[in-house]
């Protein structure tokens, strides 16, 4: 659906993205992940046709987006970084306004407009100048002003921002229903969000694609292996290191002295049988054992730590 | 076509239910109602004057007499109110990042100048014809020739175009209303400055190339009641001229 080859650009002397490539398939929701200033939004502004790149190429649908700017547009909906609202209209107006600028045809506009306000539980403030709509209910109004022309592919930039933690759960309901019918990209630098939405991350740092996989396959990658977390009442040196001398342990950490031990470990399939046979028979209090794959979080501050790490994956 | 309708009319609506066009609107009609009463006052006293000495109506008639004078009062009205009415048609827009979903929505940046231009001639149209209730007004008291009055507000309407082509282009260079404005106004006034090179060059050519592209020239052919298909084609291609600069900065967007 989305052809992304060799995408580069420079603001000056300065390098935003630097020779992007991916695509992404019809169906597909793709989190788009880096820190701030990776070049997220260059990237997604690009695909929407809002700027040309300055090398490389976009194609959506087969059409490239900057020799049928017009095809492409059709077939997007975007919300930007800032819900792009008009503060003097009201919300139902605006929604109109919206669907009839993406050419949505008129029979059908007004129950496009109630859709989209149901999909984003719009509805009690449709009347209202958005104006006078707090953060998180413009947010919302940006979100159903991407759906309204109920368009092929979604681009979100950041869509959770300045929501509450309800609202946020909603959206994330919302993205696990669109992607029935959509192809999503989203960009956050969240990672829960990614987590919870998306089928495949593309983890993007200083205008490079650093790391693309599904969120399990980033996890295998990234550490062969698992850690336990451990809670003992009767934490020792001694202990520490009977643990370290086990069979298939590689790192044993006493992380704060108050008992709590992280277990790094190869894959053996009797370890945590055998560790916790260990422990007990140790008669140390075992008070919590879990294992725990390395999280998102820690492949995102990997990869996107420091340049010579980035350059060994 | 229906992008340039879509955003023409959200426009026009957004202009014309704008306090600022119920604030400008009140001003012009503040000044025009006192000009006009005042005028007319000494319309009617030198009209008197010419009778008790006997020459009849003296060779005066409303539209040289009073009618015109009233006509350029609208023309400086216009030239400094126009600026207010086209200062947030972009601007704004790039402001609010409005700008975003213009321009990743199915439509042209021609579509976009062309609803701009819909939206603000629309509202200058508008004081414009607020203007013209006063000449219209003397139809209940005395019969004139309509001729001259019409062909004067056709030049009005033309000039005020111009006025929104070139209020629109600034609007489309900043983000800020107040620069775009003073933009405005600069570029406005001096376009009637342009005449003024008559007075400097020498030579039939450049004499005649300042007198075409003086504004004055072209709106007295109008106000004289003689529509002139060049004066007609002067305004038209100055609103084209900036509509295409207008464009030239919206589409620079996706490359710069």
């Amino acid at each position: 659906m989305i052809e992304v080859t060799n995408l580069t650009k420079r603001y000056g002397p300065h390098l935003a993205i630097d020779g992007l490539n991916f695509t992404v398939a019809k169906g597909e929701v793709v989190g788009f992940l880096g820190p701030n200033g990776a070049g997220k939004t260059t990237t997604m502004k690009i695909i929407t046709g809002y700027m040309a790149p300055s090398d490389g190429s976009v194609k959506v649908a087969g059409f490239d987006v900057f020799e049928n700017p017009v095809e492409v547009k059709q077939r997007i909906g975007y919300l930007p970084e800032v819900p792009p609202v008009y503060t003097d209209m009201y919300v139902n107006e605006y929604l109109t306004f919206v669907a009839k600028l993406k050419g949505v045809p008129s029979e059908k506009i007004a129950s496009m407009v109630d859709s989209s306000l149901q999909k984003t539980n719009l509805q009690e403030v449709h009347k209202r100048l958005i104006k006078n709509l707090s953060k998180g209910f413009r947010q919302r109004v940006g979100i159903a002003q991407a759906l309204v022309s109920d368009p092929e592919i979604l681009i979100l930039d950041e869509p959770t921002v300045g929501l509450d933690p309800k609202q946020v759960a909603e959206i994330r309901h919302l993205i696990q229903e669109l992607r029935k019918s959509h192809t999503i990209i989203l960009s956050t630098h969240i990672l829960p969000e990614v987590q919870a939405s998306c089928e495949r991350i593309i983890i993007i740092n200083r205008g490079r694609i650093v790391a693309e996989d599904s969120l399990e396959g980033l996890s295998r990658k990234m550490s062969r292996g698992q850690r336990i977390f451990l809670k003992i009442r009767r934490n020792s040196k001694e202990l520490v290191d009977s643990i370290a001398s086990l069979d298939g342990v590689r790192k044993v950490e006493s992380v704060d002295g108050n008992g709590v031990l992280h277990v790094d470990t190869d894959e053996t399939e009797d370890l945590l049988e055998r560790l916790s046979d260990h422990v007990v028979k140790k008669g140390v209090g075992l008070l919590e054992m879990r294992s725990s794959t390395f999280n998102l979080e820690d492949i995102f501050l990997k990869l996107t730590g420091s340049e010579s790490h980035i350059a060994k994956h | 076509m229906r992008g340039f309708l879509t955003i023409g009319w959200k426009d026009l609506k957004g202009i014309l239910f704008n306090p600022i066009f119920f604030v400008v609107g009140g001003c012009c009609t503040t000044v025009w109602g006192f000009s006009f009463w005042t005028g007319l006052r000494r319309f009617i006293g030198s009209m008197q004057m010419a009778a008790m000495m006997g020459q009849g109506r003296g060779g005066m008639d409303i539209h040289g007499g009073f009618f015109v004078q009233h006509i350029s009062l609208v023309n400086l009205i216009l030239l400094l109110a126009v600026p207010a009415l086209t200062m947030r048609l972009i601007a704004e827009e790039k402001k609010l990042r409005t700008y975003d979903l213009l321009l990743t929505s199915p439509v042209t940046a021609t579509q976009i100048v062309a609803g701009k231009l819909f939206a603000g001639i629309g509202a200058a149209f508008a004081l414009v014809a607020l203007s013209f209730l006063y000449p219209v007004s003397m139809a209940f008291f005395t019969d004139f020739d309509w001729g001259p009055l019409i062909s004067s507000y056709l030049g009005l309407l033309f000039l005020a175009a111009g006025y929104v082509a070139i209020g629109i282009f600034c609007s489309s260079l900043t983000e800020s209303v107040v620069l775009a404005v003073v933009a405005a106004l600069i570029l406005n006034v001096g376009l009637w400055f342009l005449g003024t090179g008559t007075d400097i060059v020498e030579g039939t050519f450049s004499t005649a190339l300042f007198e075409h592209l003086s504004i004055g020239t072209h709106l007295v052919g109008f106000v004289k009641g003689t529509v002139r298909v060049s004066s007609i084609v002067f305004f038209v291609s100055l609103v084209a001229l900036y509509g295409f600069l207008t464009q030239r900065v919206i589409e620079s967007s996706r490359w710069r």
